[in-house]
């Protein structure tokens, strides 16, 4: 093995194992680390501030103790997760935390974490719900508050040249991540799934300058990969929300499946649409967070006045990647007490019959513990479809 | 020369093995009890005593069941699903659903005519979910397991029992039992309220007749009736359901020899060694 | 066996209002009504959820609101929702999600399968709508997703969906400094939903109409301030039992001349009772509030098991949806919608100044302290109802931070050297979980023991409690 590659992909081992620690020193140094949860956060925005956004983890190893005392069992268990690891002080190098409408797990549970966390920066940034062209002219009101909010933490103006130069850097990483899903498909892969969740999840820790610095080492080791590690076999597709870890991934791996694309947030979703240049930035911002991103939480309103129509337009980028990538079989895994995804499980199960892709609906709870039973319904799905 | 396959079920309560060549030569139910995981090769090897072969004869071995991962005399594992499925076909070719009402899980397999799974959904987080459910209210009754069944066929009217909870169920029962409620009505009202659980489930699949019912549920004679009244439909139950994951297992062994020769490939055997299966 | 399968029907419940007794035949005749509609075909129906704060367009449109959460209810008050959910989970719904809607969505399915109401449909059953709308943003992720997801089953069927979010509450914030924007995008959006309304009836909106209406409603929102304040009397006349009836004409008759007659009568009934000093309990020993969560529909006679224990409950948060105009300092304006859009605002932000005054205070927080002094409370309970997250999230916190920064009982405790020292003490609180309308939930021997045990609590405060 090649010197260099034990290099970045180790970095990238240790920066996925022990989450946080670049962050950890940055924040030492003095540099305002912000966190944040879910897509919907304007990271241009932070980054324009002159802050750093940092995606904040659960762990699905730690079972939740600290934040059952003030935090409701029945919110999403991945958010549970991550305010039981925030009571825990997991997340002390935070200067603050932005916390977006995505779901009712983050609204109705805001002020548990804007009081009971001593953070000195907290700000809740309503993303509307439908997609009207008055949502996003209230979107962008909604952004500038937000940037308000942010130059009165920092003592510094952000100008609209900031936000131009935030988006510029973000979409490069947007590019680089899309590169590197080019390698995925390849049969086999030439990246395993679990690589590209590692990568991506240090990825959401690092400033931006750093993590598309990272893309960039990355991208070379993969491109000197004359071969492939990894077997062939059924080319899955992960379809879902925040999967911050690899387990899962790993787990088909293991049985022989190979994860080549996915539309999870800290995956597609969150990164392959770019903002647009040129133009009011903030203007922009809001069409890519409320326009572009697909998510379940967006309402779409149904034109086609069909079923069918509905579903081509609601989860139509899902048919073009399982194309692209040239999909065997696709996993929609939810969590439970999900209202967003979870209400849509019939429309997508319909959705991939449609696309005649085999699909295994997986209903789980954020934890390590479920690994057994998800290994049954997962081997029994690949002997299914192999 | 007759070649013989064998198929291992290590299930969560008893491992089960059946050996076949063109038909079943021998099949063996293990006993319950803790060891009976570790001790898998017991069952192994007193079904190749009955069949008079010793283990070198086999050709190739499948696991299944809970206990599938690790089991040193096997040469490979499927699933308890893709197991069953083709169990049930091989007795039942008109089947198309397949229920296997399991100690600790319930399965429902959708199979096309030619005994391809096309889909399948399982429950096994919670008791009242399962076989299990029975289980406690009989002990909570004090009645044999056996005969619940059969007891609960002789209700006139069931009870409703709201509850799904395992532990407040068999409250709810005992409160009811001290009211003055008769056995076999509880029963039966037990009994109905686990099997709307399992249809709704099932439901989640498109039931297409023909639909067997396998597994330790499939001997409880009450349970079969309910579950009938509750999809709508008739049901097939195999002569022995706890050995079809073993026979599936085996027959999924001959396939794979079967395809071998076709291909004119050699069949990837592991080395296997009849012993304990090594818990961690 | 449709006989075996339900269990005997419920017997009526006791209310403490004449008022209250008179809501069964109400809610009866809505559902009555709309299948009447329906099959009259001269009205357009529409599937929707209250808080939309749309009522007084829908009626001035003339269009039927078919509430489907009050569907639901009914379904739990009937113990008769198992075999919708049970539908609704077939399809691939999960448990844990909103039981109100997988029952509306189980029972939609089976009614378009069937082409008719599925069998001994409470009530007769939901009628088919000519449309959905709906609303979310802020309020509740499932009322987004319900309707979508019954559309699978009704294609024809257009939803509007609606966003009328509202400021969040930030301490580093003035909502004045934002609301201007959000009372923009509302306006917006209740001028869509009256487009969409008159592309759908063919009809224009009489605006004359909906100003009368607003002004009505406006008027009911006063009245019903008004007519809760009485409750606050020693003896409590009134307790959340009824309300969980009076919610009826709050929540699903707002802009009719009915509802306001209704809290007219009300309100006269509790100033005879106050007179009388006649309390919803004979001895009332202890004034409780419900301080949050959605009632268990099959449960309400759990209301009047505190009541046999000497607890009244003044006050509830739990549907009251309105807050005194008079109290709010809104902008005045002409317009009818935008006037609608104002008054939303004030009411999700009615609490925010005072909130902000006191130290480690938040909105729920600050609505609990001024209704406990209001009321004169004893204690609060709770009800967390596993399959909705929208109310029943930040209950544990709101209990937690009450108790910090508010402690309003006087007991003696033992201090050093001997002598009684005064300290001051949180109020107690009860948490009960179940769910709004899955029975499967519930344990009536569980929720009475911890209400027992609760009930010993507050006796303990009442009897050490320091003068």
């Amino acid at each position: 093995m090649n010197g260099r590659e034990k290099g970045i992909l180790d970095t990238v081992e240790r920066y996925y194992k022990d989450y946080g620690l670049r962050a950890k020193d940055l924040s030492a140094e003095g540099k305002k680390v912000i966190g944040y949860m879910c897509s919907f956060v304007p990271l241009e925005m932070i980054t324009a501030a002159g802050c750093i956004p940092f995606r904040v983890r659960g762990n699905i190893h730690e079972p939740v103790t600290t934040g059952d005392t003030l935090l409701e069992t029945i919110v999403c268990p991945y958010y549970r997760s991550c305010f039981d690891l925030s009571a825990k002080q997991k997340y002390e190098f935070l200067s603050g935390l932005v916390i977006p409408h995505g779901c009712d797990s983050m609204v109705r549970s805001y002020s548990v974490w804007s009081y009971s966390l001593p953070f000195s920066y907290f700000h809740f940034v309503n993303i509307p719900t439908v997609c009207a062209e008055s949502s996003f002219e209230f979107f962008g009101a909604e952004l500038n508050t937000f940037r308000k909010s942010l130059e009165k933490f920092t003592g510094k103006r952000i100008t609209d040249d900031d936000l131009a130069q935030a988006i510029r850097v973000h979409n490069e990483y947007r590019d680089k991540v899309r590169a590197l899903y080019e390698f995925r498909k390849a049969d086999p892969p030439l990246i395993a799934g679990s690589e590209v969740t590692r990568v991506l999840t240090v990825g959401s820790s690092l400033p931006i300058g750093e993590a598309n610095a990272l893309l960039d080492q990355v991208l070379a080791e993969i491109g000197r990969r004359e071969k492939t590690l990894l077997k062939k076999g059924p080319r899955l597709f992960i379809d879902g929300a925040c999967i911050d870890n690899i387990e899962l991934i790993k787990l088909v791996e293991e049985i022989g499946g190979n994860v080549v694309a996915d539309a999870l947030c800290n995956g597609a979703r969150d990164h392959f649409p770019h903002t647009d240049v040129g133009g009011d930035p903030v203007d922009a911002l809001a069409r890519r967070y409320l326009g572009k991103i697909n998510c379940p939480k967006t309402y779409r309103e149904n034109k086609a006045g069909t079923f069918e129509g509905d579903t081509a337009t609601r989860f139509g980028d899902i048919g073009a990647y399982a194309k692209e990538f040239k999909v065997d079989g696709a996993i929609l895994y939810v969590y439970k007490y999900c209202d967003p995804f979870g209400f849509e499980v019939p429309a997508r199960k319909a959705y991939y019959k449609s696309i005649h892709v085999p699909l295994l609906h997986l209903e789980d709870v954020y934890s390590g513990g479920t690994m057994g039973q998800l290994r049954t319904r997962i081997q029994a799905f690949l002997e299914m479809i192999g | 020369m007759t070649a013989y396959f064998a198929g291992i079920d290590v299930g969560s309560t008893m491992t089960k093995a059946v050996i076949l060549n063109d038909g079943v030569v021998a099949s063996v139910i293990g006993s319950t009890g803790p060891e009976q995981r570790r001790l898998a090769n017991k069952v192994m090897e007193e079904a190749l005593k009955r069949a008079a072969l010793p283990f070198a004869a086999i050709t190739y071995v499948v696991a299944t069941g809970y206990g599938r991962i690790n089991v040193p005399f096997a040469d490979a594992q499927f699933t308890e699903i893709t197991c069953h499925a083709r169990g049930i076909a091989s007795l039942f070719p008109e089947a198309k659903t397949i229920i296997d009402v399991g100690g600790q899980d319930i399965k429902a397999i959708r199979i096309d005519g030619a005994g391809k799974i096309t889909d399948f959904v399982m429950n096994d987080k919670c008791a009242a979910g399962s076989g299990r459910f029975i289980e406690v209210i009989a002990d909570t009754l004090g009645i044999p397991l056996n005969t619940v069944g059969d007891l609960s066929l002789q209700s006139k009217n069931p009870a409703k029992i709201s509850n799904i909870c395992t532990i407040w169920a068999q409250q709810e029962v005992a409160a009811s039992l001290a009211q003055g409620i008769p056995i076999p009505d509880l029963l039966a009202g037990v009994h109905r309220s686990l099997t709307e659980r399992i249809s709704t489930m099932v439901n989640r699949l498109r039931v297409e007749e023909a639909i067997v019912v396998t597994g330790g549920g499939a001997k409880n004679k009450g349970l079969l009736k309910a579950l009938s009244e509750q999809l709508g439909h008739e049901i097939l139950v195999p002569e022995e359901p706890l050995i079809t994951g073993a026979l599936g297992a085996a027959l999924l062994g001959k396939e794979m020899a079967q395809r071998a020769k076709l291909k004119d490939a050699p069949l990837k055997t592991k080395e296997r060694i009849l012993e304990e299966i090594e818990i961690f | 066996m449709a006989e075996e399968q339900k269990e005997a029907k419920p017997k009526k419940r006791m209310t403490a209002t004449q008022a209250a007794a008179s809501i069964g035949p109400l809610v009866k005749e809505f559902i009555t009504g709309t299948l009447r509609a329906r099959a009259e075909g001269k009205q357009k129906l529409a599937y929707t959820f209250i808080v939309c704060h749309h009522e007084e367009i829908l009626r001035a449109m003339d269009v039927v609101p078919v509430w489907t959460e009050n569907f639901a209810g009914i379904c739990g008050a009937k113990r008769d929702a198992e075999r919708f959910l049970q539908r609704a989970e077939s399809l691939g719904l999960s448990r844990s999600l909103c039981t109100y809607a997988l029952c509306g969505i189980g029972f939609d399915q089976w009614r378009e399968e069937l082409g008719q109401m599925p069998p001994d449909s409470p009530w007769g059953g939901q009628a088919r709508p000519d449309v959905m709308i709906s609303t979310g943003q802020i309020l509740c992720d499932p009322r987004s997703k319900w309707y979508q997801a019954s559309q699978q089953f009704m294609p024809d069927v257009p939803i509007y969906n609606m966003d009328l979010p509202y400021p969040m509450f930030q301490r580093d914030q003035d909502h004045r400094d934002v609301w201007g924007y959000y009372h923009k995008y509302i306006v917006k959006q209740l001028r869509g939903l009256v487009s969409f309304l008159e592309g759908q009836t063919g009809k224009k909106m009489d605006y004359d109409r909906l100003r009368e209406l607003t002004d009505l409603s406006d008027r009911t929102w006063n009245l019903i301030d008004e007519t809760y304040e009485l409750r606050g009397a020693v003896p409590c006349p009134m307790g959340t039992g009824d309300a969980m009836n009076t919610m009826v004409p709050l929540c699903f008759m707002m802009a009719t001349q009915t509802a306001y007659d209704f809290f007219v009568n009300l309100k006269k009934e509790l100033e005879e009772k106050v007179a009388r000093r006649e309390g919803e309990v004979q001895q009332e020993k202890y004034r409780l509030m419900w301080g949050g969560g959605l009632p268990a529909w099959y449960a309400l006679n759990d209301f009047n098991y505190f009541n046999s224990k000497g607890a009244s409950f003044p006050v509830e948060t739990t549907y009251r949806m309105v807050a005194p105009l008079t109290k709010m300092d809104i902008p005045d304006t002409q317009d009818p919608i935008e006037h609608l859009a104002w008054r939303w605002l004030g009411y999700w932000t009615f609490w925010y100044d005072k909130a902000k005054k006191r130290p480690g205070s938040e909105p729920d927080v600050e609505r609990l302290i001024n209704w406990i002094e209001e009321y004169k409370i004893d204690g609060i309970v709770m009800h967390e109802a596993f399959s909705c997250r929208t109310w029943h999230v930040g209950l544990i916190w709101q209990l937690h931070q009450l108790a910090k920064i508010y402690k309003p009982i006087p007991v003696f405790v033992a201090g050093k050297g001997g002598t009684k020292e005064k300290v001051y003490r949180e109020l107690p609180s009860l948490i009960l979980e179940s769910d709004i309308i899955d029975i499967t939930s519930y344990s009536e021997v569980d929720t009475r023991n911890k209400i027992d045990a609760f009930i010993e609590t507050l006796e303990s405060n009442r009897i050490s409690k320091a003068s």
